[in-house]
């Protein structure tokens, strides 16, 4: 009973863990429902691919004509001493050969323009195509899948066009050309070379589908060696606190074992693959000759014979290859596709918005009700307004939503129920642009793009005087500038070479120079030292001069500022009203006030700056 | 010839001789010369073999030329005789080929897995200071593209250099029969072929690792926008989001074009210059002929063999820049071959049964300039329990750290049983003290088997138990069958992304499935609410009989509960005591507590009147 249980279950984890690492499994290679997907995409280029199809069957021909050059060099040449014959045949050859060199210089060169541009432009579309999704989607999704979406997966897509699949085209046609042209020159001759053919072909069946499982399984197992080894390397600290170096190595092993019997089978089936396509070639112009004393036939047909033979079974050995990168291929595209399926837009127009209370207020929020899951709110009716010019600050314990109300606003997320009101319009009655040029938010995670410090602070092409100006009005030009590049200093992968009091001042000259009539602090100063919020309090106050702001605050003292405090708990509003008057009120900012001032003041040491970090 | 000379072989050997000092945990060699003498049965095989190989391509051209001869002649039965014969050895060569790259090929991957699982073993090996020296980046790129360059010079390096050898004497021996002036003008062209291969491989290498830089850029760059979307959004940077990432993506175009465009080139250039060859062999071939110089059996044997010539003339063009590549990635294979491991076993055993008795004397420490710990001193007796109370700094992560040897600890210092912890093996060191950390690191496999990490077959029945066990006590249990598939859900990095408190108790579980004599938890609760740490330090209470705890908090309601508080300041304990004692000292202590109580009431207000959850943004 308990093995069969024991059995059970092991079976089912691994079959989850199966499931899991499978994520680089393999389709079809042939989907007409995905081609058709893709040939948008292709389209704008398929001039050069029709080019690139005429060239093939040109230098396709240009092949088999070769051998039938030489047998006539040979006999009406050399056996009958006319040198003639053999000068113009020469160059006949030379030209044929060097044309169709050309001619596959230019196909495949053409045909991995169309594949790389249309490819370019699908990654594009995919890139384009997230950022109008909306944000609830993001939530869910692991970024490192969505940046495979654009990258690994389209590449792989890109793989059709680079393994030559339209080759096969050339290859078709040259495999009925020789078996033709076999045929007129000598029946008999050519019966030899066919009866060699369905050897080949069981043979070929044989090990195509042997080496095509092994390349998959290749494909599989790299995914998965590297990815547990650079786990492994991650969780190194785990690994050796737990002692488990002995069972790590073998669980990597076995992966590693079967990646290397994986490929030694490839090996096998490869080499088995490229000496069989030799060997029916030797075996074809054995017998011929074997047979030369009952069939007299001219030496020159023996010599294309032997050229076409040459020819005939070379696109073979190609073709096991090509049949797993299509696959891999349609796989990509599969994904790419799927993605591109979502309906999830972001902040689209809507016809029912309705019409505010107060036309006068900047921005306001009438009977708002709001849950990321529609089951569980996390805002019950919320309303509140700030008029133009006015300060708002929004306080409360931490979760009680209010960095929502600053998603909202910008329209993050539809809300459920009720209405959100920015200049007197309904959020829903805006294009996405159009609503969110109203802000300039500052949050308390500051993201750094790639780029430089000028490239951070301007959106689009940097005004660098602009910028210089931005940061001279917030007293920040010193400190920020003072690098070798000065705002031209690049930032590093995850900004490792900015301090967060430098990101911050970056975020503050983001706001400000993008000049919005709102501003929205989050947060904004909580993650900072005290010497650079100090910094960061001038800034604040040069972002918020003549502009309407909403300044979400932990800490009560960033909030002075404000001419008016809206206080939130557990998702409703409690009160508002100036700060004495809702000192005077005794509710809860009294509350949360004296506690923060107790709180400040039990520690007259200053006890310890966090100058040693561990 | 003349590149492949014996200057390269000795390149070969000299690589080897350099990395001769590494020293070796496991059984498998990792000097270049010490894995081409391990596999070197299966390299004497391939070399006999591409020998056997070569030789029955020469007997093959060789007796094709007297069977042509022989037919046009009219001799029937000896181009009937030498046909089947040559069939025979046709079918011959197949098996021979087929072995020769088996052994060779085998040879180069049998080398490149135990490198690979060497170098995994090395790593398992090191400690911290290592990988502050190389990040995960830094190493996988070793594992992945310099591993591959190895295994290429180990097996198609060798195996093409031992054919193009035979090669060049099983056909110049074909040609050079048949007639050395046509063997002359086949020489005008083809060596052609070994400088062209040479010159488009280098390039091509120079230029896929430029497509690989261009990718890695462009995935940097969708990397940032979609972790930044909300900034993306609130300042409407969509359109220079956009043309950023065509920026990168126009890059990545251009750098795969001119891929391309050297891809496209190098089989046209090449497959040129070997049927200009051919066709001068082709007609001056003929020319003699006409002149009666050859035969029309010499003519098509040495058609044939001149074809079987190209490619050992192309292949000796890639073994230059193979042999430089993987010499150069072997070097880099080494910075992880040769790091000395800071942390390693200690000779001593433990004196009699592991009691869990834990002792710091005069502890310091430092990481570079930076005095982390100040002369720390405590005594941790079999299953009491003690607290390290301390700011974010303090220092308390680090002496954690060092408890269980996870860094170099200093000698003398750190003493269990009786005994310092330097001089033991490091898995006894490591089982006695179980560690679990704040930023809890799973694994990408499933739930169950993340918890029953350090279970030898996390499978049976009793296992599954225990998992469970500890599930529940680590208060996780209801959470984990609540996922898609209960203990078989995948989680961790890749898997079904977990909360930080939800990630913290499924390594706590982990941490009481190893069963250790002494727990040390550094902080494992900080993304924990308080009513389930409490639920949490009660159920280790309850296991406090079988172990010792030593919990490093910054919250006094989890140190509250333990039998000895010490407060931890700039590397040094500042307080010791009860609870009850601390408080009543109003040091640093008392501080603490009071804030916390006063952040214990914001808490309750908030919670207040509504039970709610609140979903963070």
């Amino acid at each position: 009973m308990t093995e069969v249980a024991t059995a059970q279950s092991k079976g089912r984890a691994e079959e989850k863990l199966k499931a899991f690492h499978e994520e680089a499994s393999f389709g079809k290679a042939y989907d007409g429902r995905l081609l058709a997907k893709l040939w948008p995409f292709v389209r704008p280029y398929q001039r050069l691919l029709w080019v690139a199809v005429i060239v093939i069957l040109v230098s396709a021909f240009g092949s088999l004509a070769r051998p039938l050059v030489m047998k006539h060099a040979i006999d009406e040449g050399v056996l009958s001493g006319n040198e003639q014959v053999l000068m113009n045949a020469g160059f006949t050859l030379a030209f044929i050969a060097v044309m169709e060199q050309i001619l596959l210089f230019v196909q495949t060169y053409a045909v991995q323009i169309a594949g790389a541009k249309s490819m370019a432009d699908l990654r594009g579309a995919v890139f384009r195509f997230l950022h109008g999704l909306r944000q609830g989607f993001f939530d869910t999704q692991p970024v490192g899948r969505l940046v495979t979406r654009v990258t690994n997966d389209v590449d792989a897509i890109q793989e059709i066009f680079a393994s030559g699949a339209l080759n096969a085209v050339g290859d078709l046609v040259r495999l009925i050309g020789i078996v033709i042209l076999m045929v007129m020159l000598d029946p008999k001759l050519s019966m030899i070379a066919f009866a060699a053919t369905p050897l080949v072909g069981a043979m070929v069946v044989f090990v195509r589908r042997r080496l095509r499982e092994s390349f998959r399984e290749i494909r599989a197992k790299t995914a998965q060696m590297n990815a547990t080894m650079s786990e492994q390397v991650n969780g190194m600290a785990v690994v050796q606190a737990f002692t488990q170096k002995e069972a790590a190595a073998r669980e990597f092993d076995r992966i590693n074992v079967s990646y290397r019997d994986a490929n030694v089978r490839a090996i096998k089936y490869e080499s088995m693959q490229d000496a069989a396509i030799e060997m029916v070639g030797a075996v074809c112009l054995a017998s011929i000759i074997a047979a030369l004393g009952y069939h007299s036939v001219s030496f020159g047909t023996i010599v294309a014979f032997n050229a076409y033979l040459l020819m005939f079974f070379e696109p073979i050995s190609a073709l096991a290859q090509r049949y797993v990168l299509l696959q891999s291929a349609m796989t990509g595209a599969e994904r790419v596709f799927s993605l591109l399926e979502v309906e999830a837009a972001d902040a689209p127009k809507l016809p029912n918005s309705t019409e505010p209370s107060d036309k006068s207020a900047a921005f306001s929020l009438e009977n708002v009700v709001f849950g990321y899951k529609p089951e569980r709110p996390v805002l019950h009716g919320v309303s509140f307004s700030a008029k133009r010019g006015e300060k708002l600050a929004l306080v409360g314990p931490t979760g009680s939503g209010k960095t929502t109300i600053a998603s909202l606003l910008l329209r993050l997320y539809d809300i459920q129920q009720g209405s959100i009101f920015v200049q007197g319009r309904d959020v829903r009655g805006f294009s996405r642009e159009e609503l969110r040029a109203n802000f300039s938010v500052v949050p308390q995670d500051v993201h750094l793009f790639p780029g430089t410090i000028a490239s951070n602070i301007a959106s689009g092409e940097p005004d660098l005087a602009r910028v210089e100006k931005v940061l001279r009005q917030l007293q920040a030009w010193d400190m920020l500038a003072s690098r070798p590049l000065g705002i031209q200093a690049r930032i590093e992968e995850r900004a490792t070479n900015f301090s967060a009091g430098e990101r911050q001042l970056i975020a503050f000259a983001r706001a400000l120079y993008r000049d919005a009539p709102i501003v929205i602090l989050d947060e904004a100063t909580a993650s900072v030292d005290s010497d650079t919020e100090s910094r960061l309090q001038k800034a604040v106050e040069e972002l918020l001069k003549d502009r309407t702001a909403l300044i979400i605050a932990h800490r009560l003292s960033t909030i002075r500022a404000a001419d008016r405090i809206v206080v939130f708990q557990t998702g409703r509003v409690v009160e508002s009203g100036s700060h004495e008057e809702l000192l005077r009120h005794g509710g809860l900012y009294a509350k949360l006030h004296s506690l923060q001032f107790a709180k400040d003041h039990i520690e007259p040491r200053g006890a310890t700056p966090a100058s040693t970090r561990t | 010839m003349r590149i492949a000379g014996p200057g390269r072989i000795s390149e070969l050997f000299i690589l080897a001789s350099v990395c001769s000092d590494v020293r070796r945990v496991s059984p498998f060699p990792v000097t270049l010369w010490g894995q081409l003498r391990r596999q070197s049965p299966r390299y004497t095989l391939g070399v006999g073999l591409l020998g056997l190989y070569q030789y029955s391509q020469y007997w093959f051209d060789t007796r094709l030329q007297i069977a042509v001869d022989a037919a046009t002649k009219g001799n029937r039965e000896l181009a009937l005789t030498l046909g089947v014969s040559l069939t025979l050895v046709a079918l011959g060569a197949f098996f021979v080929r087929v072995w020769s790259r088996v052994a060779m090929f085998n040879g180069g991957r049998i080398a490149e897995y135990e490198l690979r699982q060497t170098l995994l073993e090395r790593l398992h090996a090191l400690g911290p200071s290592f990988y502050r020296r190389m990040s995960t980046g830094q190493i996988m790129t070793r594992v992945t593209n310099d591993l591959v360059q190895v295994r290429m010079l180990l097996g198609f390096a060798i195996l093409n250099l031992v054919n193009t050898v035979f090669g060049f004497i099983s056909t110049f021996s074909v040609m050079l029969g048949i007639s050395w002036k046509l063997t002359l003008a086949s020489l005008a062209t083809l060596p052609l072929l070994t400088l062209v291969t040479m010159r488009f491989s280098r390039q091509m290498f120079g230029k896929m690792r430029s497509n690989q830089e261009a990718i890695g850029k462009l995935s940097e760059r969708v990397q940032s926008s979609i972790a930044g979307v909300r900034v993306v959004r609130a300042f409407g940077l969509e359109g220079r989001e956009q043309s950023e990432f065509q920026k990168n993506n126009l890059d990545y175009l251009e750098k795969n074009l001119s891929l391309a465009k050297l891809r496209g080139a190098m089989g046209p250039v090449m497959q040129g210059i070997t049927s200009v060859g051919i066709l001068i062999v082709f007609w001056f071939g003929g020319y003699l002929m006409l002149k009666g110089e050859i035969s029309s059996g010499g003519f098509l044997a040495f058609y044939r063999a001149l074809a079987r010539l190209s490619w050992p003339l192309m292949a000796l063009g890639f073994l230059v820049g193979l042999v430089q590549r993987g010499r150069a990635s072997y070097a880099r294979l080494t910075d992880i071959y040769s790091a000395v491991p800071d942390v390693v076993d200690g000779g001593k055993t433990l004196p009699g049964k592991l009691r869990g008795q834990l002792e710091v004397r005069d502890l310091s420490f430092k990481y570079g300039e930076a005095e982390i710990l100040r002369h720390v001193c405590f005594e941790l007796q079999e299953g009491a329990s003690l607290a390290i109370v301390g700011r974010t700094g303090s220092g308390k992560s680090t002496l954690a750290i060092l408890l269980a040897r996870l860094e170099d600890t200093p000698r003398a210092s750190v003493f269990l049983d009786g005994v310092d912890i330097c001089d033991l093996p490091l898995a006894t060191v490591r089982g006695a003290v179980g560690y679990a950390e704040q930023t809890a690191f799973l694994f990408s496999t499933t739930a169950g088997r993340n918890i029953g990490y350090v279970l030898p077959d996390p499978d049976t029945e009793l296992a599954l138990q225990t998992i469970r066990e500890a599930a529940k006590e680590a208060r996780i249990l209801d959470e984990v069958l609540g996922l898609p598939d209960g203990f078989d859900t995948v989680v961790g990095e890749r898997g079904v992304q977990l909360s930080g408190g939800q990630k913290q108790r499924i390594a706590l579980a982990r941490a009481f499935v190893a069963d250790a004599k002494i727990l040390v938890l550094d902080d494992p609760l900080s993304a924990v609410d308080a009513r389930t740490e409490t639920a949490i330090l009660e159920a280790i209470d309850r296991q406090r009989a079988r172990r010792g705890l030593i919990l490093i908090t910054h919250r006094v309601a989890a140190a509250e509960r333990c039998d000895q508080i010490l407060v931890m300041d700039q590397g040094r304990f500042v307080e010791r005591g009860t609870h009850a004692e601390l408080v009543k000292a109003s040091g640093l202590y008392s501080i603490f507590a009071e804030e916390q109580r006063i952040e214990r009431e914001l808490e309750i207000l908030s919670q207040e009147g509504s039970n709610a959850v609140a979903v963070g943004t």
